[in-house]
């Protein structure tokens, strides 16, 4: 309960900052129009089956996209400041730390998604589609954004530190968040296609948001604090 | 100990893996659609059963190295990933050769394919940063390792989740005899050079972290 009620506090910080600057939020909005204005450019000549097959990659890729970006930005903020130092050394539990900056990274790649949806709905008519079920899509979108990011904060919040920084968030996070990737990329198929088994894939996609973000808090503070052992610190050759 | 294991192993295969491609080629029957191509069968499974094994121990010993700050972990954790690379070349490789006699195309983009592909991904970024990366990636290649290893259910259940070229899990169950013996009896000399090689790079990382101790010790005794 405790740590609960600091999670929300550390995402109700979080998620003030941001409304008081929307440095993440208007970072990868400009992004996802700008990806919208691309996909309309080189996309706006397909018709019928090819768009409808190409309509759950432009989503999700740009999501992935918008994901790393949020999350590069999110802890970027906090390692300028050398608050995310600060917050390890609080009073606080380590997992209220990756509990706000998953749920304040979801509820931005949630709101870039919902942009990206109506931006190809604007674009291309048969995007209507995905609209017909509002409900399966909104389960899908927030729990493909939540498998995503329970990974992706784990990583940026190790890449936040000082000593990990030089690493490229991309080289980690693409090939390990692809598999929910694909998971949310047949749904979506599925959804397009009016797919009698719709709600079984977006079932899925929830498990595997379960599956990760159990993953998540299982090796978040290991990953992201050493455990002191006296010999940590190795040569490196 | 692990010296003699694996150089037990690693002979174990020397010795067994001519005998298993002798008895693929010339005692075991000639599958009527695919013809001579199937053979490719009896190495690309094996291989591709060492690596999902190969990628869960990596996974596994990365979790416990994060736990328990364990570098015997962390020794087990690498020698597993750069074997999954190796497994995962000849996986790669031997898979669309025989996609390419019987679909017709190497790569038809089929789950499956794309999660192994991925998996191999995954433990290439691992094994990248555990050699490249700064001081300190360590813990960051675990997690790395231990997020990886999820994806290897996804690999066996793709077939079953989606609609795939591939075949289903249960095919080696519905093979005559004779095909699925000799499955078996090449799995031995891949998995036996799987392990030997895990042996050998596990030695050798062992002896570089001891050698990393005693030279920490020399540079500066207080930490010792």
């Amino acid at each position: 309960m405790r740590g609960l009620r600091q999670t929300l506090l550390l995402a109700r910080n979080d998620l003030l900052q941001e409304v008081r600057h929307l440095e993440v939020l208007a970072t990868a909005l400009f992004f996802d129009v700008v990806v919208l204005a691309l996909f309309g450019v080189g996309f706006g000549t397909l018709r019928g089956e090819a768009l409808r097959a190409s309509l759950p990659a432009m989503l999700w890729l740009s999501v992935a996209f918008v994901g790393s970006l949020a999350l590069t930005r999110l802890f970027e903020r906090e390692r300028e400041h050398e608050t995310f130092v600060a917050l390890l050394v609080a009073p606080v539990e380590r997992l209220a730390i990756y509990g706000a900056k998953a749920l304040v990274g979801t509820c931005v790649v949630v709101a870039c998604a919902a942009v990206q949806l109506a931006g190809l709905r604007f674009l291309f008519p048969e995007a209507a589609a995905l609209f017909d079920r509002p409900l399966l899509l909104a389960l899908l979108v927030v729990g493909a954004s939540l498998a995503y990011v329970a990974v992706g904060a784990v990583f940026a919040s190790a890449l936040a530190t000082d000593r990990t920084r030089g690493v490229l968030l991309g080289v980690v996070l693409y090939p390990l968040t692809a598999p929910v990737l694909l998971f949310a990329l047949v749904a979506t198929r599925a959804l397009i296609e009016g797919h009698a088994k719709a709600a079984v894939y977006v079932g899925q996609v929830w498990a595997v948001a379960v599956l990760l973000l159990s993953m998540a808090t299982f090796v978040f503070e290991s990953v992201v604090v050493p455990i002191p052992s006296g010999r940590t610190q190795r040569r490196r050759r | 100990m692990i010296r003699i294991l694996w150089s037990v192993l690693l002979c174990v295969a020397a010795v067994w893996f001519p005998l298993a491609v002798a008895r693929v080629f010339l005692d075991t029957p000639i599958e009527r659609e695919m013809g001579t191509v199937q053979k490719i069968f009896y190495f690309h499974v094996p291989m591709a059963w060492c690596m999902m094994l190969a990628a869960i121990v990596s996974g596994v010993a990365a979790a416990v190295q994060l736990l328990r700050n364990s570098r015997r972990a962390e020794a087990l954790s690498l020698a597993a990933g750069e074997v999954v690379l190796v497994t995962g070349l000849c996986v790669l490789l031997t898979g669309p050769i025989w996609g390419h006699a019987t679909w017709g195309t190497p790569w038809t983009w089929d789950a499956r394919q794309v999660s192994t592909a991925l998996l191999f991904l995954v433990f290439c970024a691992f094994v990248l940063l555990r050699t490249q990366g700064a001081a300190g990636t360590e813990r960051l290649a675990a997690g790395l390792a231990a997020f990886g290893a999820l994806d290897v259910p996804v690999i066996y259940y793709a077939v079953k989740v989606w609609k795939t070229t591939h075949p289903t899990t249960d095919v080696v169950g519905t093979l005559p005899p004779s095909m699925w013996r000799t499955l078996f009896f090449a799995l031995a000399p891949i998995a036996a050079c799987v392990a030997g090689l895990v042996a050998v790079r596990y030695h050798v990382e062992r002896a570089e972290q001891q050698l990393d101790d005693l030279f920490l010790a020399r540079s500066d005794p207080a930490s010792s």
